[in-house]
């Protein structure tokens, strides 16, 4: 059992959401992360966060912007 | 090109004649003779250092075969680089124009760029360095400067003590029904350093060390940034969801005051 608790596990949870810990740490937090729902749902809102931009900065360059830059590489 | 000493290692060159750094663009047409010579300097040093760390040497690859390599491996992450000048300048026209700049300067020092390496935080750095030197001037709030030294009550806390987990789960399902609109306007309204950190780790996935290498700060720094500007975030997004009735919380935090 290597449960580290919730001080570490909320301490540690953004470097845990953006795979930063060590291995060890890393499943430290994720062992906790299995027995305490109120960890597991910090979790869920810091997950739902970052799905949430991905998924609204999706955006696509103009089709002028993209014409003018190809254009620029054959002025050389 | 006829090339004589850049054709050696670059590392061995400039360490001995830091001179020469600014020679990169000497062979390339596409340097803007209207643009202001220590900016590009200042830029393609920061180009440079990471080539330099890396011993680059410049690619002996002809210009033509050069292009069709830059337009293979480069164009591509235009979507993503124009999403990420959208964050950065908030508007359409500087965006689209901090990105052709920006393209302009990789295709100029494309020759150094070392393949195999990671071209897309090569392309990132370029970007943010172009932004940072060039537009955020025009648009420097003097509040910039000292936001890395903010104590985090000021900033407001987004978890709320009395927060239990039946509302977690309720916030987290309150924030997925919150529309792009929302999202996007909750990342413009945060400090921009906070922004361009979350934006390059959750949004480009870079690590904090390649965040740190393109923001020219230390990882610390990368991560209290990162930190803070998913709090804030986080608290935005709780006032947005609940000025649409979503049931999330109760009153989360105090709105900070930006």
């Amino acid at each position: 059992m290597t449960d580290c608790g919730c001080d570490k596990a909320k301490a540690e949870l953004e470097e845990y959401l953006h795979r930063e810990l060590s291995d060890e740490d890393y499943r430290d937090v994720a062992e906790h992360l299995e027995n305490c729902a109120d960890c597991t749902g910090e979790e869920l809102v810091g997950i739902t966060m970052t799905i949430k931009m991905q998924k609204a900065c999706q955006e696509k360059a103009p089709d002028e912007l993209r014409s003018a830059i190809l254009a620029q590489l054959t002025e050389v | 090109m006829t090339t004589s000493v850049l054709e050696r290692p670059r590392d061995a060159v400039l360490s001995t004649h830091p001179e020469l750094d600014s020679s990169a663009m000497d062979d390339d047409k596409l340097t803007e003779p209207e643009q202001d010579h220590s900016e590009i300097e200042v830029e393609l040093d920061a180009i440079d250092s990471e080539d330099i760390r890396r011993g680059a040497t410049r690619s002996s690859l002809p210009p033509a075969e050069l292009r069709r390599l830059f337009e293979e491996q480069a164009i591509p992450f235009m979507d993503q680089l124009y999403a990420a000048a959208m964050r950065m300048t908030r508007n359409p026209a500087d965006a689209g124009d901090l990105v052709q700049e920006s393209y302009a300067k990789a295709y100029a020092a494309f020759a150094q760029f070392q393949q195999g390496t990671n071209l897309k935080a090569w392309l990132y750095r370029i970007l943010t360095n172009t932004f940072i030197n060039g537009y955020r001037k025009n648009q420097r709030n003097p509040y910039q400067n000292t936001i890395d030294d903010l104590e985090d009550w000021q900033l407001g806390s987004a978890e709320s003590l009395t927060q239990g987990r039946s509302t977690r789960s309720a916030e987290a399902e309150a924030i997925d029904h919150l529309p792009d609109s929302d999202v996007k306007e909750a990342l413009q309204s945060i400090p921009e350093d906070f922004r361009l950190a979350v934006y390059l780790a959750d949004v480009e996935g870079f690590a904090y060390q390649e965040i740190a290498d393109i923001m020219k700060t230390p990882v610390g720094t990368v991560m209290s940034r990162l930190h803070r500007g998913r709090r804030l975030l986080r608290g935005l997004l709780a006032d947005y969801a609940r000025e649409r009735g979503f049931a999330a919380a109760e009153p989360a935090s105090p709105r900070s005051t930006t």
